[in-house]
């Protein structure tokens, strides 16, 4: 899916402006990520990209569509290709690792044959073999972010939002992750994802990963090399 | 996704939370058992009075007296002309002989006759009716009387049409306060599905915020309120009929339950069926009802 949002403004209820005039643009395909200090408004603004937030005022447009403007069948149908990973999306408690997952994908209709088999290998690449049958109250915090995270890609989804997805992951975690991100990215999808990690934007530098940063601070959204200019 | 798997998943979601929230699911099938415990009462009260009218209509009788000229030929005549009728089902005579021999076993009776000195009764058929034609025997009286060898119709016009009556009044009240009843039901079921609703409107939140469309979010929780009203009539058809064959002799006597015991199997399977239909309905409505929450219908 292809992004763009002009002029994109936010003012919170409470009156705190976290979009000010902002530009932004993603072609089909990219992958971006999204760098600010805490509280600077990234989750805010990957709910306006998820169709979650409406925004204040401004432009914004994917695959050409206000997404504020779907009836509820278009936006069911919308959401079928968006793939987040929220903080407060949680899991099901009372449901499995694999029912979790499966629930998904009968939400977005990509349930089918071979599932099971399919659920089982992510897991297994994902270093959580043996845990399909365990609730989420019995993973550690760190196994359930992986889980969410599995949950918000397993049905490939055409954009993924992801906010924070790290935090709370172990280095070799932060490793899968990051390949199951790439590996998405590379059949065609749009990711994108914030972070406040300055640490991941050297590591990609340094192994040569196609994505674009982009600052957030005081409302706008900046991409990092002209900030670096 | 498939129409089947999409059914089996709603099935197997609404089993599951029957079973996650015990605790809600035992009160509305307590709700559903009280419910139609007090509905089965009007029911098996409709069951008996129909049972009882049925008997009644079984025993309904004419007496047609023959006027005291009448010769031979005139009866039967008059006993073809009966027989030939499609509302009549027997035609019995009942000749002056008979009668009076029936009216002497009264003493008080027989004396009047004795200080008489004659037979005062003429010949009568008694006519039993068709099951259908006891409703409206009017037609048939009047045809009757017109025939000049006919003096008297008697069919108890006043008692038939007392008892009919009384019935139907008892079918519309039992009907009215069974409905109040039921409408009560429903307000309770509905008002305990939305406790169950609320306690899991996060997770409600989370699927339509993954884009679960609403058969996914509804069709267990439907489903769920279903099995619950069934658990509820299922309870109460197990209690009755547990009832009818256990309770002991004093129990049926003292609870009134002698008449409904009277019913035949037939009835009491038509009563079991109606609850269970009324519990899985009363589930179902409960459920949908809670559905309707404005609070519900908000989650996209």
């Amino acid at each position: 899916m292809q992004i763009q949002a002009f002029h994109l403004t936010k003012v919170h209820d409470s009156g705190v402006k976290v979009l000010d005039d902002a530009y932004f643009s993603a072609p089909e395909g990219s992958f971006v990520a999204v760098l600010g200090e805490s509280r600077t408004g990234k989750s805010t603004f990957l709910k306006i990209l998820g169709g979650e937030e409406k925004p204040t005022s401004g432009v914004l447009r994917i695959d050409h569509k206000d997404i504020y403007s779907l009836s509820e069948k278009e936006r069911h149908q919308w959401l079928s290709d968006v793939g987040m990973i929220f903080p407060d999306l949680k899991l099901f408690p009372d449901k499995t690792v694999e029912e979790n997952i499966h629930f998904i994908l009968q939400a977005k209709g990509a349930s089918g044959e071979g599932e099971r088999e399919a659920v089982a290998k992510l897991l297994s690449n994902a270093g959580l073999e043996g845990k399909a049958s365990s609730k989420p109250s019995v993973l550690s915090s760190g196994e359930q972010r992986m889980v969410l995270a599995l949950r918000a890609m397993i049905f490939r989804p055409r954009l993924l939002l992801a906010d924070d997805p790290f935090q709370g992951l172990d280095e070799k975690a932060i490793a899968v992750l990051f390949r199951l991100f790439h590996e998405l990215n590379r059949s065609g999808s749009t990711v994108i994802l914030s972070t406040q990690q300055m640490a991941f934007l050297d590591a990609s530098r340094n192994n040569s990963l196609p994505i674009s940063w982009v600052k957030l601070e005081q409302g706008k959204l900046e991409p990092l090399e002209e900030i670096a200019s | 996704m498939s129409t089947s798997s999409r059914l089996f998943y709603v099935l197997k979601e609404g089993f599951l939370q029957l079973f996650r929230s015990r605790g809600l699911s035992t009160a509305v099938i307590v709700i559903v058992a009280s419910t139609l415990l007090q509905l089965s009462f009007f029911l098996g009260l409709s069951l008996v009075l129909d049972h009882a009218l049925g008997s009644a209509r079984e025993k309904f009788q004419m007496a047609v007296f023959l006027a005291p000229a009448a010769q031979p030929s005139d009866r039967q005549r008059i006993q073809a002309l009966l027989l030939a009728d499609p509302r009549v089902a027997s035609v019995g005579l009942v000749t002056k002989e008979e009668a009076l021999q029936d009216f002497r076993k009264d003493p008080e009776i027989d004396q009047m006759v004795e200080a008489l000195g004659e037979n005062p009764l003429t010949d009568s058929f008694t006519v039993v009716l068709r099951k259908d034609a006891v409703e409206k025997p009017d037609e048939l009286v009047a045809k009757l009387r017109q025939d000049p060898q006919i003096e008297e119709v008697d069919y108890g016009k006043n008692e038939w049409e007392t008892v009919s009556n009384l019935t139907h009044v008892a079918r519309w009240v039992g009907l009215v306060i069974g409905g109040f009843i039921f409408l009560t039901a429903l307000f309770i079921i509905s008002n305990t599905l939305s406790l169950a609703l609320w306690a899991r409107r996060e997770d409600f939140i989370l699927m339509a915020r993954m884009g679960a469309p609403t058969w996914m979010r509804w069709g267990p929780y439907l489903w769920e309120g279903l099995l619950q009203g069934l658990g509820g009539a299922l309870l109460v058809v197990l209690l009755m009929e547990a009832l009818r064959r256990g309770a002991g002799e004093a129990l049926q006597k003292y609870a009134g339950l002698d008449m409904l015991l009277a019913l035949p199997a037939g009835d009491w399977g038509r009563l079991y069926f109606t609850l269970v239909v009324l519990g899985v309905f009363l589930g179902f409505l409960g459920a949908f009802l809670a559905l309707q929450r404005k609070w519900v219908r908000e989650i996209h």
